[in-house]
């Protein structure tokens, strides 16, 4: 699927220049100024902030202090994460193209062709608003508290899942369902028996993916008052007590690193025992042992949450959240505050831009050191043993930096940024440029990994060196691939972007924080029309520059906005 | 307004519902994040334990990191007493219509914010800082944001125009680090916690001055919620008075409190407030 053409003519069109223009037009929106990092002040604020990290708090009253609220953390992600499953089932079955589940010869009727288009409009919805966003709102609805968590992740990343879902069943062999509906099954009957017995595996390999995001989520949740490891973060960060942060942030890393080796070994299972057979009497037993055990932590979860249904589903709390939804309308459309929607609006976007860039730039200039196997290649084949080690040594500490930068969130690098380079956009567009380069340096360095040899091998031989053999034997293999990827996270970071002006980074979040903090309520619903618009019109652009840049676009590069998707779809 | 006539109503029909085992349930406290919620939960511990005595039902005291939060707890009934800022309060009695403010500390009739910059700044003048960059602490706060904002445009500086750029840095202690640090040309804090920093050495002297004092206004409360059990809002009301200086186990809560006595305390007191936000255009209907 990876498509072969040369780096430089798409860098040279039209989108490739239109980028690069963007990136330094964006530097500038967002008063960039890299020497900003390098003044004695910044520097002095570094190394008082470093200094104050070490060592990290760990008296045992400290430490067990934070069992609650890490345990709390997990507990909102779970139930999120169920939540979201649970409307997205029914809105991705909706969203599935009509012409899937509809008899062959015969065209589907007009009200499945509505009920399609609601959903995948509301999809688009709760999949345009950044989970965050859904925090402060929920927590205006509900009240303070982990409750205004599970929510923001439930409704946030249904979006997410119910169309990412939706494109597994649709992808689906159709012959089964075909068949059955042939012989008379109802559009129901087909689906259950016909497209979902072979999608479950890809589903909760997906799923299980996406439980990893909502615990990173879930730590910073926190910041807005829904509930979490977050709150306490939060609390230490601005009493300057930077020893508890780097207490806090060891010990999220320790928790997200284990979850994902869990999750990875739970998805290299599903994946192993994915059958020709789907329906064997092993895969059944699998299956509902899995069932079995998220149900139970579910319960568990909520038991450690002290939440109910009659949270949010009593009169009282319904006819408070109806009382909050009605006083959103209508929206505040006064033209002086338009005019100050505008130019935050724009340096949202730009800081989408910059972040991205920055994290594309940093996440590859790491990427190559972390792509181990590229080195053992370097050296000839089989590398001396004292290389070996050093090689080694070099890999692991780019992916350990790409680890660190990837499980902190934007939010804390904003507020730990904020104090070396002053408030303002240029800080958020920083923060989303560390975020982004540990995510997608490893996702470059897999991608890297992944690349053929020969020609690499083929250059070395003939005398070229290390890094000229990367660069023009390796790089251009990947670049598509890489420049996929990197699209796919601008459509997450101009989310992200959106929300980083909650801690001072400027743009919409800052708006949107001051409106909420003063039940401006007219104005939050403004705010949210825009940044839904603003989403809208990235996802869109991104997915045409993709197709312009990366030739002969894959069915599979429209699975999700999170770059990983396609990885992990495409690894099975 | 719909939500007075709800809060009305509501205060109608409240006390007629059976209140079941209203004795046993703990009495819910919080207080607005001016300063780090640990903080506050240090200082409220000895007061909790004093008015759990009082009202003869457990105090569970709920830390919170935004403002907004306790206005919306004690508006859905979540929360019984709140440490509210003036601002805060008139948010809450607005949501509610009938949010009771019991008592304040004596300073708290005359309150003050000061304006600090860096020492080295050029600025003399509340006029030299046109074009600078400038901290409020949380966008709900009154001495931090509300009423700074209201006396500089007294004073004919908009913030929204006459500065470069204007942040909310979350909390008084973190205004005060941001000028000191150098990351924002001036900021607006409360006298109280400016005092403190001072005092317990957090902010170094020669690094930061006062600029300015605004004139005095009516900050700080303990309200309850006006659909509260009228005999436990006057065992509140009357405890918190008794609260005597003299008395070594009163002057720890006191102390604690960063006052001397507290005094009673009315709704009117904070009709100049509102009158101030809405003029700094905080407030809208």
């Amino acid at each position: 699927m990876r498509a072969r053409r040369p780096p430089l003519p798409a860098l040279l069109s039209w989108p490739g220049l239109a980028l690069a223009a963007a990136v330094v037009v964006s530097y500038r929106i967002a008063g960039g100024d890299l020497g900003a990092l390098l003044a004695p002040g910044a520097r002095r604020a570094m190394a008082d902030f470093a200094r104050g990290f070490w060592p990290p708090a760990h008296s045992a009253a400290f430490l067990s202090s934070l069992a609650r609220p890490l345990a709390e953390t997990v507990a909102i992600a779970l139930l999120g994460i169920s939540l979201a499953l649970a409307l997205a089932a029914p809105l991705a079955f909706l969203a599935v193209s009509p012409r899937v589940l509809a008899t062959p010869g015969d065209p589907p009727a007009a009200p499945r062709r509505t009920a399609w288009l609601a959903a995948r409009v509301l999809l688009n919805l709760m999949r345009s608003v950044p989970e965050l966003v859904w925090a402060l709102v929920f927590v205006r609805a509900f009240g303070m508290g982990p409750l205004a968590g599970v929510l923001a992740i439930g409704v946030g990343y249904a979006g997410v899942l119910g169309k990412v879902m939706a494109e597994i069943f649709e992808s689906a062999p159709r012959a089964p369902a075909a068949a059955l509906s042939a012989a008379g099954a109802p559009p129901l009957g087909a689906f259950a028996f016909g497209v979902l017995p072979g999608s479950v595996p890809l589903l909760a390999s997906y799923t299980l993916y996406r439980f990893d995001c909502a615990l990173r989520a879930s730590a910073v949740l926190g910041l807005v008052g829904a509930g979490g490891l977050g709150v306490q973060l939060e609390l230490s960060l601005k009493m300057f007590a930077y020893d508890e942060v780097a207490a806090m942030v060891i010990a999220l890393f320790v928790l997200v690193a284990g979850v994902d080796l869990l999750s990875q070994l739970v998805r290299r299972r599903i994946h192993r025992s994915r059958g020709l057979f789907p329906l064997g009497l092993g895969a059944l037993r699998a299956r509902a042992l899995g069932l079995a055990i998220w149900a139970l932590a579910a319960w568990g979860a909520a038991r450690v949450l002290d939440l109910s249904w009659r949270d949010v589903l009593s009169p009282s709390a319904l006819a408070s959240v109806g009382g909050f939804a009605a006083s959103l309308w209508p929206p505040d459309l006064d033209p002086a505050f338009l005019r100050q929607l505008a130019p935050a609006a724009v340096v949202t976007f730009a800081v989408s831009v910059l972040g991205t860039a920055l994290g594309a730039l940093f996440g590859l200039l790491l990427a190559y050191p972390a792509a181990l196997r590229l080195h053992v290649l370097a050296g000839g084949g089989r590398p001396a043993f004292a290389r070996g080690v050093t090689l080694a040594a070099v890999a692991w500490t780019a992916r350990g930096i790409l680890n660190l930068g990837r499980t902190l969130p934007e939010l804390l690098w904003a507020l730990v940024l904020i104090f070396a380079v002053g408030l303002g956009p240029f800080a958020g567009a920083l923060a989303l440029g560390v975020h982004t380069a540990g995510v997608l340096g490893r996702l470059y360095a897999e991608a890297l990994e992944e690349v053929p040899t020969a020609p690499f091998a083929a250059l070395r031989e003939a005398g070229a060196s290390d890094a000229a053999a990367s660069a023009l034997a390796v790089l251009p293999q990947a670049f598509p691939q890489l420049v996929a990827y990197t699209l796919y996270r601008w459509e997450v970071n101009i989310r992200a972007s959106a929300v980083l002006g909650v801690v001072g980074a400027g743009g919409l979040g800052g708006l949107l924080h001051v409106s909420l903090s003063l039940f401006h309520h007219h104005r939050t619903l403004t705010l949210l029309l825009v940044i839904v618009l603003l989403v809208t019109a990235v996802d869109l652009l991104s997915g045409a520059l993709r197709r312009r840049l990366v030739e002969g676009p894959s069915e599979r590069a429209e699975e999700g906005p999170e770059p990983a998707v396609p990885a992990v779809v495409d690894a099975w | 307004m719909h939500l007075h006539r709800l809060g009305r109503l509501l205060a109608l029909v409240l006390p007629l519902l059976p209140l079941s085992a209203a004795g046993a349930e703990p009495l819910r406290v919080s207080a607005i994040p001016d300063e780090s919620p640990t903080e506050l939960l240090r200082k409220f511990e000895p007061l909790g334990k004093y008015l759990e005595a009082a009202v003869g039902r457990p105090v569970k005291f709920t830390p919170v990191t935004d403002y907004a939060a306790t206005v919306e707890g004690l508006a859905a009934g979540k929360l019984d007493l709140v440490w509210y800022g003036g601002f805060t309060f008139v948010q809450a009695r607005r949501r509610t219509g009938t949010a009771i403010p019991l008592v304040q500390r004596e300073e708290d009739a005359r309150f003050h914010s000061k304006i600090i910059v860096p020492a080295a700044s050029k600025a003399q003048r509340l006029q030299d800082l046109k074009g600078a960059t400038f901290a409020f602490g949380s966008v709900s706060s009154t001495s931090g944001h509300l009423m700074p904002r209201y006396f500089l445009l007294q004073n004919g500086l908009d913030p929204d125009k006459d500065f470069a750029k204007v942040a909310y840095s979350g909390a008084h202690d973190v205004t005060a680090k941001w000028v000191e640090a150098g990351k924002v040309d001036a900021g607006a804090l409360n006298e109280s916690i400016w005092q403190r920093l001072l005092d317990e050495k957090k902010i170094d002297p020669t690094k930061v001055r006062v600029l300015w004092t605004t004139p005095e206004f009516h900050d700080y409360s303990w309200t309850v919620r006006g659909d509260l059990d009228p005999k436990v809002v006057e065992q509140l009301r009357a405890a918190f008075l008794a609260l005597d200086y003299a008395n070594p186990e009163h002057r720890k809560i006191l102390d604690l409190q960063r006052t001397k006595k507290f005094i009673p305390t009315a709704p009117g007191n904070y009709a100049a407030i509102e009158q101030a936000a809405r003029a700094a255009g905080l407030l809208k209907d």
